[in-house]
Parts: structure tokens; C-alpha cells; sequence
């Protein structure tokens, strides 16, 4: 199939009347919540998970990619106006867009965020459709072996840039594996972990897990901390000056491709990207003294960045079926909810799918310019809503949203047992992300293992003697190696410092 | 003590539990060999790996030190989790309201200020909310107060 018949499709597809009407509410309602502070993209999937399950997979896709951009948006809108990053990847918009937003160029800074995020969504867009068909050709010649090594790789990928112990992280997802087996399991039928249970018979639910985990232990730790705000903040005129223009450009168009290349990487994704480019943007400039205190490429190159990283890490999860971060792990809960399997068949079995959601992610991206500019004023009003009015909404909504997955209270009571333990990883200092990873690929994971060992005929030595298996367990083992080396160690902890 | 309430320890100690716990409840279920794997293979080996990485973070963690644990404030953690549990078990049985007004109350305590004419507010204005929302938009299968809507 040739990228304009490919694109013909999608555009068909994403251009109904219903598509259209989910993506824009996608990207309403996450920009809604990604808006309110303490709450990044993650926590707001999770949360709103519930809400796609009764629509078709299309819509249903297209509309948690809106609540993905919409909450990404939603963040730098925060860090912009009152210091208060929604996320991880606009830690770095802090810096400068509230110094700006100081010196009363609030408005500059969120139209200059939201054309550069803009531009880089349309990029990062391009390069998945460029992409997908040769890396799906590739992943289509991948036997159960070199599947079971590919998840390894995006597995042990995704630690490494999980922030603290390196061992815990690994551990982490040890135990995301094993809650990913209860259930029934599929060769024999018999009961594993279920305790007698019949509603665990099928799997604990995926969408209570990251409830708890994600939703309900922010919002414990967002009680705990008790948020301060800024006061309210006067946007001032959306146009940036000639002067702002001139340097935002160059910095938009290399925020771009850093982050495009970063989002592919597994375990890489915005975070990553923004950080990044805001580095090479100091380095790079003439005047590095004015990062920190309002410099417009501070805000352009990162915000770039982390949009065109937020894309292009949909590359391996719609290609290969590997999420490569907890966003993605998501999206891969979602889609297994649906009745689809992620991994190269979703392309060649369902090309509308496929197409028409990878065309309204553009389409969201370019609603989310029109949502945000002209209505910045009403975000701003909801930033002055005070959290314990929210709390306890959120945790409404939540609820209610469990319970209506199945029309069960047991969901009720998971989202409540998960939200003890997501609070527990929390004050351990382990990462939820390499869990829910570990969680999403534990049943395909044990799926290709035994397949691929009784095919062998259980000679392990399988993994070794494919070439494309060994090629990914040796790109395994290196990354474990590099981390333990102690000057990369090092870094990678002074990295992490920096975002803390 | 303060040697072993740190993070690291007692993250050790919680996949050390795990680990020995999916081991045990596991039990019973048939390992198999290597070409024909039980359904208990995988967890198996699974629970071994995640004891010996518990095992590991704990003895460096000994060795080595790590950051001491914050005490925990139990009040947001325990008042949630409690009204979400109050939501679960009155939703079904006294109707969405109820079941609203009592995770409302409980929650809101949680947090450090408590006005109760603030929380009567929110009462309010999220029953209507959800009532409208939930039962006449989305035409969910509830009951507003059971027995009477």
C-alpha cells in the first residue's frame, strides 16, 4: 500500500462526524484535567479510562490520544502560569515560561508553547506514517523467541530511565509480571492467584490498577503536600514580538527533530525530549545567562520537544506492540480492553484503525491550538479552584467510573486496594511505570516464552541462536552493563537530581 | 533501627513478601517441564527472581545506607481509601447519592482545611452533577436513591 492511499484511509476515517466529536472531547476533557495542578497525563488516562470503554475502538483510541495531547497542553499551561508543572516533561517549561510569565509575557510564552507543540505534532505525525509500514514489515518476520527478547529489551530500556535505584525499578517490574498472570491461564485453565475469586478469574482489571496506582495515590500525595499557588496571573497580549519570534524559530525547529528521534527510543518519550533540548538550547546560545530568568528559547525548544516526543513514541507501541512509557502502557491496556492486540497485525488486519487514528492525532493536535489559545482565559479561572474542592470530585468520578466498567463494586474496592499500594510505592520510592509496564506485556510475554521454548523443544538456548534475538538481548545486556558503570551512574543520577 | 526503616529496605522487604507470597499461594499449581510448561512455571520462576532482587536491595541497602523512609501521615491515606470503600459498599445498596455523600464527607476531611458549609456546597452541586450526568445524560444503570429513583 502506497503512504497516500494509507493516508486516504485515514483521513476518511478521522474526518467522520463521530471522530471528530471524540477527538475534540478528548482533547477538552484532558486539557480539563491536565490543567488542574498535580495532575500529569498518566494520573488523567488512568482516570479517565473508563469513560472510552463503552465506544467503538476507533473512537475510543482517537479519544485517549486527545486526552494525551490535552493533558500534555494542560501541563505547560500550568508551569507557564503559576510554576505548578502538570507533569514530568514541563518540569523544564517551568524555568522559563513562568519567568516570563513574570515579566508579562504570559501570553507570548503559552502561544509560542502552543504553535511550537504544535509544529512538532505535525512532524512527529509525518514521521510515524513514514515509518510504521517498514518497521511493522520488520516486526512481522519476529518469531515467539525474538518477541520474548524485544519485550526484554523495551522492559530493561524503560528502567533505566526510571529516576532512582536501577535494582528496584527491575524489581518493579518483576512485580508488575507476576500481578499481569492472575487470572486464568490460557493453556491449561487452570486458577492462578484468584483466591476463589470469580471476578479475578478473567485477569485483574487493568483500568482499576492504574487508577489506584496512578489517580488515587497522587491525589493522597497532593493532600499530603499541600499545594501552594501562585496568585492569579495576568496573561497579557497572545502575540510574541518580532524579537521572540526570531529566536523561538530555530529553537522550535531543533526542539523538533531531538525529540522526534528521543520519543522513538524505548523507554524514551517527552520527559526525556524536553530535557534534552532545553540543555542543547543553553548550550547553543550566545547569551546562556538568560536561561532561567525568561528566555524564550527555554520555553519554545523543550515544548517542542516533548510534543514531538509524546508522538513519535507511539511508533513502537502501534508498530511492535512494546510501550515504551507508562502513557503507552496505557494505550496498550486500552487497546487489549478492546479486543485488540497490539503489535504489527493492527496495521495489515485493521488499516482503519490504524490510519484513522494516526491522522486524528494531528487533527487533535491542531484542535488543541484552537481549544487553548482563544480560551486560555477559562483555564486560568480553573486554576483558582482550590484542591479540596477537587479532591474529593476526582475521587467521585473515579468511582463512578470503576464501577461503571462492569457495573461492579469490586472495581470499587480494587481502585481502593490499589490505591494503598500505589501510595505504598510511592513513600518507598518505587516507580509505578516499570509495574504497569511489566503488568501490560506479563501475559504476552509468558505467551511467546512458552511458545518459543516448546518449539525448542525447552532448549533456552533459542534465544541465543536466532540472530534477531540474540542482536536484542545483547542490546539488553549492554544497557545493563553501561548502567552499572560508575561514571554513567553518576550522570544519570545528576540527571535525575535536575528534575527533582 | 534506623538502619533498616529506610526506602531501600523496606522496598526490599515488600518484594521479598511478594516473592514469597505468589510462591505460596502458587503452590499447588503444576510447574511442568521446560517444552510443556505448567501453569505454574512462569509464576514460579517470576516469584524466585523478584525474592533474590528483594534479597539483593535489602543486603545493599544494609551495606550501603539509603534514604530513611518519611514518616507516613496517615489521615489523606486512610480517610480516601475508607470513603472510597463507604462509596463501594453504599452504591449498589442505598443508591448513588448516599454512597456520594458519604465519600464527599470522609474525603474532605482529609484534607487540612474542613468547612462544612464549603462541603455542603460540593455536595450539592456534584449530586446534581452526576444525577445529570450519569443517570439522565448517559442513561447509566443506577439508582439515584434506592428504592425511590
Amino acid at each position: 500500500m502506497d503512504l497516500l492511499g494509507n493516508l486516504g484511509l485515514g483521513i476518511t476515517v478521522a474526518f467522520t462526524f463521530q471522530n471528530l466529536t471524540y477527538a475534540l472531547l478528548g482533547c477538552m476533557v484532558g486539557t480539563l484535567i491536565g490543567v488542574l495542578p498535580g495532575i500529569g497525563p498518566v494520573a488523567t488516562i488512568a482516570m479517565l479510562l473508563p469513560i472510552t470503554f463503552h465506544l467503538p475502538p476507533t473512537a475510543s483510541l482517537i479519544m485517549l490520544a486527545g486526552i494525551y495531547y490535552g493533558a500534555q497542553y494542560g501541563g505547560s499551561t500550568t508551569s507557564i502560569l503559576v510554576n505548578l508543572p502538570g507533569e514530568a516533561s514541563s518540569v523544564v517549561t517551568c524555568l522559563d515560561g513562568y519567568q516570563m510569565a513574570r515579566k508579562g509575557r504570559a501570553g507570548a510564552a503559552l502561544s509560542i508553547s502552543a504553535v511550537g507543540s504544535f509544529f512538532a505534532g505535525t512532524v512527529g505525525t509525518i514521521i510515524i506514517v513514514i515509518f510504521a509500514e517498514p518497521l511493522t514489515r520488520m516486526a512481522q518476520k519476529f518469531g515467539p523467541a525474538d518477541y520474548c527478547s524485544l519485550m526484554a529489551l523495551g522492559l530493561v530500556a524503560a528502567v533505566v530511565l526510571a529516576s532512582g535505584s536501577i535494582t528496584k525499578a527491575i524489581a518493579m517490574v518483576f512485580l508488575g509480571l507476576l500481578f499481569g498472570l492472575v487470572g486464568t491461564d490460557v493453556n491449561t485453565g487452570a486458577q492462578r492467584f484468584t483466591f476463589d475469586v470469580p471476578e479475578l478469574s478473567d485477569g485483574i482489571d487493568f483500568a482499576p490498577i492504574a487508577m489506584g496506582l496512578f489517580g488515587i495515590a497522587e491525589i493522597v500525595v497532593n493532600l499530603e503536600k499541600h499545594l501552594e499557588r501562585g496568585g492569579a496571573i495576568k496573561v497579557g497580549s497572545l502575540w510574541p514580538t518580532r524579537e521572540e519570534i526570531r529566536r523561538a524559530t530555530p529553537a522550535i525547529l531543533r526542539g523538533t527533530i531531538l525529540g522526534s528521534l528521543l520519543g522513538v527510543l524505548p523507554g524514551g518519550g517527552p520527559t526525556l525530549g524536553a530535557f534534552s533540548a532545553y540543555t542543547l538550547e543553553k548550550k547553543l546560545s550566545k547569551t546562556p545567562g538568560e536561561f532561567g530568568k525568561g528566555a524564550v528559547e527555554g520555553v519554545a525548544a523543550p515544548e517542542a520537544a516533548n510534543n514531538a516526543a509524546a508522538q513519535t513514541s507511539f511508533i513502537p507501541m502501534l508498530t511492535l506492540g512494546i510501550p515504551s512509557n507508562a502513557v503507552m502502557a496505557l494505550m496498550v491496556g486500552a487497546m487489549i480492553i478492546q479486543g485488540i492486540q497490539p503489535g504489527p497485525e493492527v496495521m495489515t488486519k485493521k488499516p482503519d484503525l490504524f490510519w484513522g487514528m494516526i491522522v486524528s492525532m494531528w487533527i487533535g493536535n491542531a484542535m488543541l491550538v484552537i481549544i487553548n489559545l482563544p480560551m486560555i482565559g477559562m483555564w486560568v479561572k480553573l486554576l483558582t479552584v482550590p484542591y479540596r474542592y477537587l479532591a474529593p470530585a476526582i475521587l467521585l468520578f473515579c468511582c463512578i467510573g470503576a464501577y461503571s466498567l462492569q457495573n461492579s463494586t469490586f472495581h470499587v474496592m480494587q481502585v481502593a486496594a490499589f490505591g494503598v499500594l500505589g501510595y505504598i510505592f510511592v513513600r518507598l520510592g518505587c516507580e509505578g511505570a516499570p509495574f504497569l509496564l511489566g503488568l501490560v506485556l506479563g501475559p504476552q510475554m509468558e505467551e511467546y516464552f512458552r511458545r518459543a521454548m516448546l518449539l525448542s523443544r525447552g532448549d533456552a538456548m533459542v534465544f541465543l541462536e536466532r540472530p534477531i534475538s540474540l542482536g536484542l538481548l545483547i542490546t539488553t545486556a549492554l544497557l545493563l552493563i553501561l548502567m552499572a558503570l560508575p561514571s554513567i551512574k553518576k550522570a544519570r543520577e545528576e540527571a535525575f537530581q535536575e528534575e527533582g | 533501627m534506623e538502619r533498616f526503616l529506610t526506602k531501600d529496605f523496606l522496598s526490599g522487604l515488600m518484594f521479598v513478601a511478594f516473592g514469597l507470597g505468589a510462591l505460596y499461594v502458587g503452590q499447588h499449581l503444576a510447574v511442568g517441564t521446560p517444552v510443556r510448561m505448567g501453569p505454574g512455571y512462569v509464576p514460579r520462576m517470576l516469584s524466585l527472581i523478584l525474592l533474590a532482587l528483594g534479597v539483593v536491595i535489602c543486603i545493599v541497602a544494609v551495606v550501603s545506607g539509603s534514604e530513611p523512609v518519611e514518616r507516613p501521615k496517615w489521615k489523606p491515606i486512610t480517610l480516601v481509601t475508607l470513603g472510597i470503600v463507604c462509596f463501594a459498599l453504599l452504591f449498589e445498596r442505598a443508591g448513588l447519592i448516599p454512597a456520594l455523600i458519604v465519600l464527599i464527607l470522609i474525603s474532605s476531611l482529609a484534607g487540612e482545611e474542613f468547612k462544612l458549609t464549603e462541603v455542603i456546597g460540593n455536595i450539592v452541586v456534584l449530586s446534581i452533577l452526576c444525577t445529570v450526568v450519569f443517570k439522565m445524560g448517559l442513561g447509566m444503570n443506577i439508582s439515584v436513591v434506592q428504592g425511590i429513583w
